[in-house]
């Protein structure tokens, strides 16, 4: 098995050169290579002594990359997957570009997404100190199923030592792994918080232990929120490291936990992004950093662009927010940031899953999950609906109270720019899905975008 | 007029909710929820339309144990011609058994079907089928097969599976009990068998709400699934 690993690991790193030089960077064929020469590959390269695991259904990538970004900012040598895929390719793709071609680590931590179904690959051989869950909610109906089989999942397969950071507001995730030593993070009561969910999607509706009813003493959105049961007493857990006092004027928010609190500058206004950065604190002080340092890491570090961007354009703000395509949940999150936005906003939706149109036809169940109900705003003018799934997205607008009158609709996606009116002073959303080829397409519609408003500008 | 959905706290699996809401809101219907510790309405009073959707592997038990005492009572009603749409695995809570992993967890027994499911072997497809005439678009992502005997089915599968992946005929019928496996909004991507639901419900011009918008999906939608160069199942 040794020999079948070296030559795995010298094969794969022969590749990545390879894949250098003819414009192939980026991909996961590495680890494909090396699982493929060595199934056990993950099990025999080196990786860093310490290592810090990022799974669940929202929020993975945000809060990977903000550790990873604060790690390496107090001067560690961090290996992370950022730029490649979270599945046991990904992982070993990474693992082995951290290795020297004589199996040394050159890192010193490893901060890894990890994909909710590639637990049962990954975690027999790569045995994170540390394991933050962000949440489970619904996601790709096809991979996913509902986030009961998630949990049960990530229950059966996550490594016995490994100390789980969980999200205490989400009675799902908070649930996995029972026997795993355990904190939880939470942010307590917002302004803006209800009791009744408002959402199509809610994951929790009855108490996952006795069947009863669930009361929330407070609910952000969806099944996230401080919860009983009436019938059996079951609620949801105390907090060990709490966000509280979110001040959106100042941007700031408290983290607090038993050993004292701090001040932290927030990154982004939407709740997502708070919880994002409330996982990443609570991973870094479960790491040994005292607040005071991570609060200085915080200063020094912003989101990653490809998740969100805004620009002024002539008289027109072009923003790029992504809204995970066939994920009720996370396009839900951003119609309601976009429409809390202030201003007179068009929307360019273009969440399709370009991929899967290659492959057969994508399943838009997730559409009636979703609140495309929050897009019925006075402030939201116009919508263009655009790509494959267009149509479709055309008439959930409509079933959502959306007036006619407000939403066009283009077959192609550099068309639809066209269609935007670009008026002064009006900001432009781009909402768009995940994988590469939507990326793609995204960042070219945004191209052409940023040159309607320049020529409307003059 | 009223349409009952049952137990929606837990049959509310991948926008299949939205099946009852939208055929309400195209005929004017009051939509009424039946929770797992309520007596079914339907019982006792006039309800056009009985609506349950798909649910969790916990969830079908707990719709299985709520659901049995008024089994006979759905018999009745199906017998007189009234009106039930099952979607998604809302079908196997009907059939004798579910069998997964060498467990046999008893289910109502109305139809002689059991399913066979395999957690790690998620069927993800498109469909394309007929029901009469009609043609039926829809999506198939689910943990398990139905096997025995089904007759003809709800829909002809031109496309995709049937109550499993070796016979034509999909779903379940028997009289106006409708079930399938298809999930998500079938009602929604269907119009022309939304109206006919509506028509079952004793509404003489049906009428659906954004038709138009409703069938021009739709019509591009039976166009890419009739393309035989377009892949059908997912991986």
């Amino acid at each position: 098995m040794k020999l079948r690993f070296i030559l795995a690991l010298w094969a794969a790193k022969l590749s990545q050169p390879l894949l250098k030089i003819t414009g192939h960077k980026g991909t996961n064929f590495p680890g494909e290579l090396a699982l493929k020469l060595c199934p056990e590959f993950l099990r025999y390269i080196a990786k860093p002594a310490r290592i810090v695991a990022v799974t669940g259904t929202d929020g993975k990538t945000s809060v990977t990359n903000l550790i990873c970004d604060m790690l390496e900012a107090s001067g560690q040598r961090v290996l992370s997957n950022r730029a490649g895929a979270n599945t046991n390719a990904g992982v070993a793709t990474c693992l082995l570009s951290g290795a020297t071609i004589f199996n040394r680590t050159k890192f010193d931590v490893a901060a890894l997404e990890v994909d909710e179904r590639s637990a049962a690959r990954v975690y027999p051989y790569v045995k994170p100190q540390l394991i933050a869950v962000t949440n489970l909610f619904r996601d790709s109906i096809m991979r996913n199923g509902h986030p009961e089989f998630i949990a049960s999942f990530l229950t059966a397969n996550l490594p016995a030592g490994s100390k789980l950071v969980l999200n205490a507001d989400d009675l799902i995730s908070s649930s996995v792994a029972p026997d795993n030593p355990r904190v939880y993070f939470g942010l307590d009561r917002l302004p803006t918080d209800v009791t009744d969910c408002v959402n199509r999607l809610n994951d929790l509706r009855i108490c996952p232990k006795c069947a009863g009813k669930l009361e929330y003493e407070y609910r952000r959105y969806h099944h996230i929120g401080r919860a009983r049961c009436v019938d059996c007493g079951f609620r949801s857990p105390d907090y060990d490291y709490e966000g509280k006092d979110v001040d959106l004027a100042n941007m700031t928010m408290t983290v607090a936990d038993k050993s004292g609190s701090q001040t932290y500058r927030l990154l982004s206004d939407s709740i997502f992004n708070i919880y994002n950065l409330l996982t990443a604190v609570a991973v870094l002080r479960e790491m040994g950093m005292d607040h005071q340092t991570i609060a200085g890491l915080a200063e020094k570090i912003d989101i990653v662009s490809s998740r969100f961007q805004a620009e002024k354009v002539g008289q027109v703000e072009v923003v790029m927010q992504m809204a995970k395509d066939r994920n009720a949940l996370a396009c839900s999150r951003a119609f309601d940031y976009v429409a809390s936005r202030p201003g007179e906003k068009e929307i360019l939706l273009m969440m399709n899953n370009l991929s899967d149109e290659v492959e057969w036809s994508e399943n838009v169940c997730w559409l009636y999950d979703c609140d495309f109900e929050f897009l019925n705003n006075e402030q939201i003018t116009h919508i263009v609906t655009t790509g494959p799934r267009g149509k479709d997205y055309n008439l959930r607008l409509r079933l959502a109270g959306v007036p006619e009158e407000r939403i066009s609709w283009a077959r192609k996606e550099m068309d639809a720019a066209d269609k935007l009116y670009l008026r002064p002073g009006s900001s432009v959303y781009i909402l768009y899905g995940a994988d590469n080829r939507s990326l793609d397409m995204a960042f070219r519609v945004r191209e052409k975008v940023v040159k309607l408003a320049e020529e409307a500008g003059k | 007029m009223k349409i009952e959905v049952i137990y929606p706290e837990i049959c509310n699996l991948y926008g299949d909710l939205m099946n009852a809401e939208y055929l309400a809101r195209s005929c004017g219907a009051e939509l009424v929820n039946t929770g797992l510790k309520e007596k079914p309405r339907f019982l006792s009073e006039e309800i056009p339309l009985v609506f349950m959707g798909t649910t969790t592997e916990r969830g079908q038990e707990l719709a299985r144990d709520a659901f049995a005492p008024w089994l006979d009572g759905l018999k009745q009603r199906t017998q007189a011609g009234g009106l039930t749409l099952l979607t998604g695995n809302a079908l196997e809570l009907f059939g004798e058994y579910v069998q997964e992993d060498g467990n046999r967890i008893p289910m109502l027994g109305l139809f002689p079907i059991h399913a066979e499911r395999r957690m790690m072997a998620r069927y993800n497809s498109l469909y394309l089928g007929k029901y009469g005439e009609m043609d039926i678009v829809g999506f198939k992502s689910q943990f398990s097969h139905s096997y025995g005997d089904n007759g003809e089915g709800l829909f002809t599968t031109t496309r995709g599976a049937g109550l499993n992946p070796d016979v034509k005929a999909e779903g379940l019928r028997w009289n106006n009990l409708m079930a399938t496996y298809l999930v998500g909004p079938l009602t929604i991507v269907n119009p022309p068998f939304a109206k006919e639901l509506l028509r079952l419900m004793g509404v003489e011009e049906p009428h659906l709400e954004f038709e138009e918008a409703a069938m021009d999906a739709y019509r591009t939608r039976v166009e890419e699934f009739s393309d035989p160069n377009r892949g059908f199942t997912y991986h």
